[in-house]
């Protein structure tokens, strides 16, 4: 088991680069949570522990860090983490109903990972993308915006063949009061 | 000298006291749950709010202005301050909740915060009666909660550790644990885990929380969230007795509190002295208070067709007394013990040297140099080892010491072993001798106490009052916390009483009387060895035979039990000679 959960001499570089950053080992402490979850997948026991003796601090103080923060996965889960936004915007926009179909489709509930262990279903709070809501966050990275029952069942599909989408960018709305005033003076 | 103004008083302070600390040294109340006085301060609980204002003061003059009505001009801060954080300079205006309704307000409404999702389970949870969240509550919460919705539910019943029990409802994220085990015992094993209305205190994952002082983080924990496996639900607080003393587990000696509930021993909580053992006690110690309710030795006993049978006082003394006479002296060893106090070991050397004419006398060292760490406990497992030292607890002329003994038993220089409160069999520190008579005065059926030729009841040190004189040369004295058989609680001098005591009768369906023990203390016992081997003493009680010591040793000179009070004296153990 000891093999399976230790950095390379690189990554402990990459560590030590990260730490001079920093006044503390635990100010430190963040990125190098972040990546461990990268290399790992999820912050299990045995990487809290990791993580907590290449920085010397205590398991205990890493563990608080690590699930305070939603980001970080305490849990084992899926391959792709689906955070989908229930916050004002996107409720109002149905990503209530959303949550219900994906809840549905993949057969699993609001924080579960499909048995086949390639999806995690969980509400979030705000992604701060009410424009294009609603919105979903792929593996803490990629934002899929605009979203409807049809788009979902596409991702769905996308994503079990491996292919995560593209990168979008959604320009901001037109603002024409502004254009007004500024034409009005 | 700079001045704060409290409310309607003025006070002089000196240095950079905090609001907080200096109001609770002033006999000024104010309400906190965070804030402990041997840990940071973290303002996390918000409980202790007051206003906080400096006084204008004209440029010119240097003197406070005043507005039309004549009255002093304040500026406060813009919003309530945390006492517990905010440092008095000089001119400072403190408003606390008897001057300012909106400091009532503050803490009515905070507490109603603090309640939101507390599961309100006074009725079946340990800290009730001794919980600073009931009493807060009870003198400046609100008389209800607005909140009538589900609250946020949370891991219940959980063993945080081997002794410590985790009801994560009941916390108030104080962090008195967390800050604990930071700085003070720094084994860094608790933190708090999840945020906003779901976190609580937690070991990381897979840990347990066994730091050799877990236990203490229940003792300050504000609520009823850390509690300890071994009390929990045991008794009532107020169904309590609780006496000063100290535990004898080590040679340190902490000041503790002995809780007993119809003389039966609960628990020992750790009573705070400065000059030992600041709030803390270490888990072992505070978990031996089971040695005084267990396998106590109840009455005395003489050795008849082989067996043990129960005896009158007058026929065990008079046996034993017997016995030492029908020995030559110089055949006769008494073993003295750390675990009894000054008073004991004085009368106990005064039998030995001026009654019975033996030189050998001593005491066994306990060690265990596993035991010690680097805070609290010490390898010196008795409590009275310098006390030992001090009264000359060691060999006279030509007496051997105590290693020798189990040869000179075997070879037939010593027949006779008079054993006060120490199991020199039973504890390995002798191998079991075929040869010789044994007098043993115990407090429970230990090995050493079995083999007996006549078995005298002695008190434990809950049951006596005497001194014990710690490593560091603190003396403390016990007082008696549990009362022996034929004694009346409610009529023995310095013992805690709870309500139980003073008011249940035999009528009552609550009524215990079960764990009396019929035993006497060493001093006695060793006067009444004294008086039938035809040496009439006659000490009145314990403080007659302190007076003694304090004449005869050096250190103790002028110390009376009043001076010792409740917290000990430091002692001078190498007083120099006056010239």
């Amino acid at each position: 088991m000891e093999p399976e959960y230790a950095f390379t001499a690189e990554e402990l570089a990459r560590i030590a680069e990260i730490r001079r950053r920093y006044p503390t080992a635990r100010a430190a402490l963040m990125p190098v949570l972040w990546m461990a979850q990268e290399k790992f997948g999820w912050l299990s026991r045995e990487v809290i522990e990791l993580v907590a003796q290449t920085l010397s601090l205590n398991p205990a103080e890493v563990y608080g860090v690590a699930t305070f923060y939603t980001m970080y996965h305490t849990q084992a889960c899926g391959r792709y983490v689906l955070d989908l936004c229930t916050c004002l915007s996107c409720q109002v926009l149905g990503a209530e109903d959303l949550l219900r179909h994906l809840e549905e489709r993949l057969g699993v509930r609001d924080g579960q990972t499909t048995p086949d262990g390639l999806f995690t279903v969980r509400h979030t709070e705000c992604l701060g993308a009410c424009g294009s809501g609603p919105v979903l966050m792929i593996n803490n990275r990629r934002y899929v915006h605009r979203l409807s029952q049809e788009r979902l069942d596409q991702l769905i599909e996308e994503l079990r063949q491996g292919r995560m989408p593209e990168f979008a960018s959604i320009p901001l709305p037109e603002r024409p009061w502004e254009q007004e005033a500024s034409s009005d003076s | 000298m700079p001045k704060v103004y409290i409310d309607d008083d003025v006070f002089e302070f000196e240095g950079r006291p905090k609001i907080l600390e200096f109001c609770l040294q002033h006999g000024i109340e104010l309400p906190y749950f965070c804030y402990h006085p041997a840990l940071s301060i973290p303002a996390n609980c918000r409980q202790c709010l007051v206003e906080v204002g400096q006084l204008v003061l004209n440029r010119e003059t240097g003197q406070p202005e005043l507005d039309a009505e004549g009255k002093v001009v304040v500026r406060f801060f813009p919003k309530l301050m945390p006492s517990c954080a905010t440092e008095i300079t000089d001119g400072m205006v403190v408003r606390t909740h008897r001057s300012s309704a909106l400091v009532r307000r503050a803490q009515r409404e905070n507490l109603e915060f603090i309640l939101l999702n507390h599961p309100l389970d006074c009725p079946i949870c340990d800290q009730a009666g001794e919980c600073p969240l009931q009493e807060l509550t009870y003198k400046f919460g609100p008389d209800s909660s607005r909140f009538e919705f589900v609250k946020v539910h949370k891991p219940k019943r959980i063993p945080l550790g081997p002794r410590v029990v985790l009801d994560a409802e009941r916390c108030i994220n104080c962090t008195r644990c967390v800050r604990f085990t930071e700085e003070i015992s720094r084994s860094r094993q608790l933190t708090i885990i999840q945020r906003g209305d779901k976190n609580y205190p937690f070991t990381a994952p897979g840990m347990s929380f066994d730091d050799p002082y877990s236990m203490n983080t229940i003792d300050i924990c504000p609520v009823g969230a850390l509690t300890s496996a071994d009390f929990r639900f045991r008794a009532r607080a107020w169904e309590m007795a609780s006496t000063p003393s100290i535990c004898t587990g080590c040679a340190r000696g902490c000041s503790i509190y002995i809780w007993t509930r119809h003389n039966r021993v609960e628990r020992f909580t750790p009573r705070h002295n400065p000059l030992v053992n600041d709030y803390w006690m270490c888990d072992e110690g505070r978990l031996s208070y089971r040695r005084l309710n267990e396998n106590r030795l109840d009455g005395p006993h003489v050795r008849e067709f082989e067996g043990l049978r129960a005896a009158s006082w007058e026929e065990s003394l008079r046996r034993a007394a017997h016995l030492l006479r029908s020995a030559p002296p110089e055949q006769i060893a008494v073993l003295a013990s750390a675990s009894l106090s000054l008073e004991d070991l004085y009368v106990i050397r005064r039998l030995a040297f001026e009654v019975l004419g033996t030189p050998h006398l001593d005491f066994l060292r306990h060690e265990d140099p596993s035991f010690e760490d680097a805070f609290l406990r010490l390898r010196d497992r008795t409590p009275n080892r310098t006390g030992c030292e001090l009264v000359g607890i060691s060999p006279g002329p030509d007496g051997l010491p105590v290693q020798q003994w189990p040869q000179a038993l075997r070879d037939g220089r010593l027949r006779l072993v008079l054993v006060f409160g120490d199991d020199p069999l039973g504890t390995g520190a002798w191998p079991v001798p075929e040869a010789g008579e044994w007098i043993v005065a115990s407090s429970h059926w230990t090995e050493t106490a079995s083999r007996a030729q006549v078995l005298l009841a002695l008190c434990t040190h809950a049951e006596a009052t005497g001194c014990f004189v710690n490593q560091q040369g603190v003396l403390q004295r016990v007082r008696p916390a549990k009362a022996s058989k034929g004694m009346d609680r409610t009529l023995v001098p310095e013992m805690g009483k709870s309500r139980l005591d003073h008011h249940a009768t035999p009528f009552d369906r609550w009524w215990g009387h079960e764990h009396y023990f019929d035993c006497r203390p060493g001093w006695e016992l060793a006067q009444g060895l004294m008086r039938e081997l035809g040496s009439p003493v006659d000490y009145t009680g314990p403080e007659a035979v302190f007076a003694e010591l304090a004449q005869a040793i050096p250190a103790l000179r002028g110390l009376s039990y009043a001076a010792i009070g409740l917290q000990g004296v430091r002692l001078d153990l190498h007083p120099q000679p006056v010239a």
